[in-house]
């Protein structure tokens, strides 16, 4: 969405216009849903979170400085309604099949059946590693990995200084690292 | 003799978050460290694994819009019929008190209505009492 079609939008619905809120919440939710389910771990939490944040974030609008892009605010909103429902005895971080539609799909017929069993159990093993991992290192990977967020765009999400993304990138690897070789599937 | 690379900026070379002098540096420093070639391979080979992950997003029919949209027009809504409700009543309440109905129809009338007013408040106010040490009252599920 173009950035002025986007604080257009935002300004209708800060005149209190819910109408315009539509066409924000289709164009964030994706993403938003991805951030949500590696920090939840399942599709039924994630949207909850999701559904609040929404809320929650048009509920701040009017605290909103438009000459912020509106992404990483919300994502900020998603992150820490997440973590409260994580903290609150409404939820905790449960992975649930998060591969399951890829497991269902027929073996990709250039891979091959074999290969893509394979493939199938080492997702399956790093699933398992990040939820070994605390809630924090697992938040950054997602971040970087799934997400695919530039270091800006994860400092701005998390509320730390650039400088620390790195940082934090590789005591989540290392962690992971750790996870995997506790699993008994070490990398070489 | 060059500086040696730190965990972070291995990160950053990493993820392409370097810019060109750096990224000479850091590669002059690998080419020569057999410890730091191996722990960037592995960090590497770790990337790659997590990008082959996917997430189960529930298709593309899992728009949350219709619940968020629920959610933002409800207040609104109560808002509305309290607004409404309470200007009814207190009509209602000024039309009958200056009607030309007998007195001891007014006060019975009044005592019936003042009466369900004061049973509702109080099950409300039991519910509530109720609901702050009920130990299951955070389990949605």
């Amino acid at each position: 969405m173009a950035p002025e079609v986007e604080r257009e939008l935002i300004r209708k619905c800060k005149a209190g216009d819910s109408r315009f809120y539509e066409p924000l919440v289709r164009a964030y939710e994706q993403p938003g849903l991805r951030l949500a389910l590696g920090m939840m771990g399942n599709l039924e939490d994630a949207k909850d979170a999701l559904q609040n944040a929404f809320v929650k974030a048009f509920e701040a609008l009017a605290r909103f400085d438009l000459q912020r892009p509106f992404g990483p605010w919300f994502f900020q909103i998603l992150r820490n309604q997440c973590r409260d429902q994580l903290r609150s005895r409404k939820a905790r971080f449960r992975l649930e099949a998060l591969d399951e539609r890829l497991e269902l799909r027929p073996a990709d017929p250039e891979t091959g059946p074999v290969r893509y069993r394979e493939r199938a159990k080492a997702r399956e093993i790093i699933w398992e590693a990040l939820e070994k991992i605390g809630d924090e290192h697992r938040e950054i990977l997602i971040l970087k990995e799934l997400q695919g967020f530039r270091y800006g765009e994860i400092a701005a999400i998390l509320e730390i200084p650039e400088g620390t993304v790195a940082s934090r990138l590789y005591h989540a690897r290392r962690a992971l690292k750790e996870a995997l070789e506790e699993i008994g599937a070490p990398y070489p | 003799m060059s500086q040696p690379v730190t965990h972070e900026e291995l990160m950053r070379y990493l993820d392409g978050e370097v810019g060109t002098e750096e990224r000479s540096r850091i590669e002059a420093s690998v080419e020569t460290s057999t410890e730091l070639r191996r722990e960037l391979a592995v960090y590497r080979a770790m990337k790659d694994d997590l990008r082959t992950l996917k997430l189960n997003d529930g298709g593309p029919n899992g728009s949350v819009w219709n619940a968020v949209n629920r959610h933002l027009a409800r207040p609104f809504g109560w808002v509305l019929f309290v607004v409404g409700a309470l200007v009814w009543a207190a009509y209602g309440v000024y039309a009958y008190a200056t009607s030309t109905a007998f007195l001891f129809q007014k006060l019975a009338t009044g005592a019936v209505g003042i009466g369900i007013l004061v049973l509702l408040a109080s099950v409300i106010w039991e519910r509530y009492r109720t609901w702050l040490t009920d130990p299951y009252r955070d389990i949605q599920r």
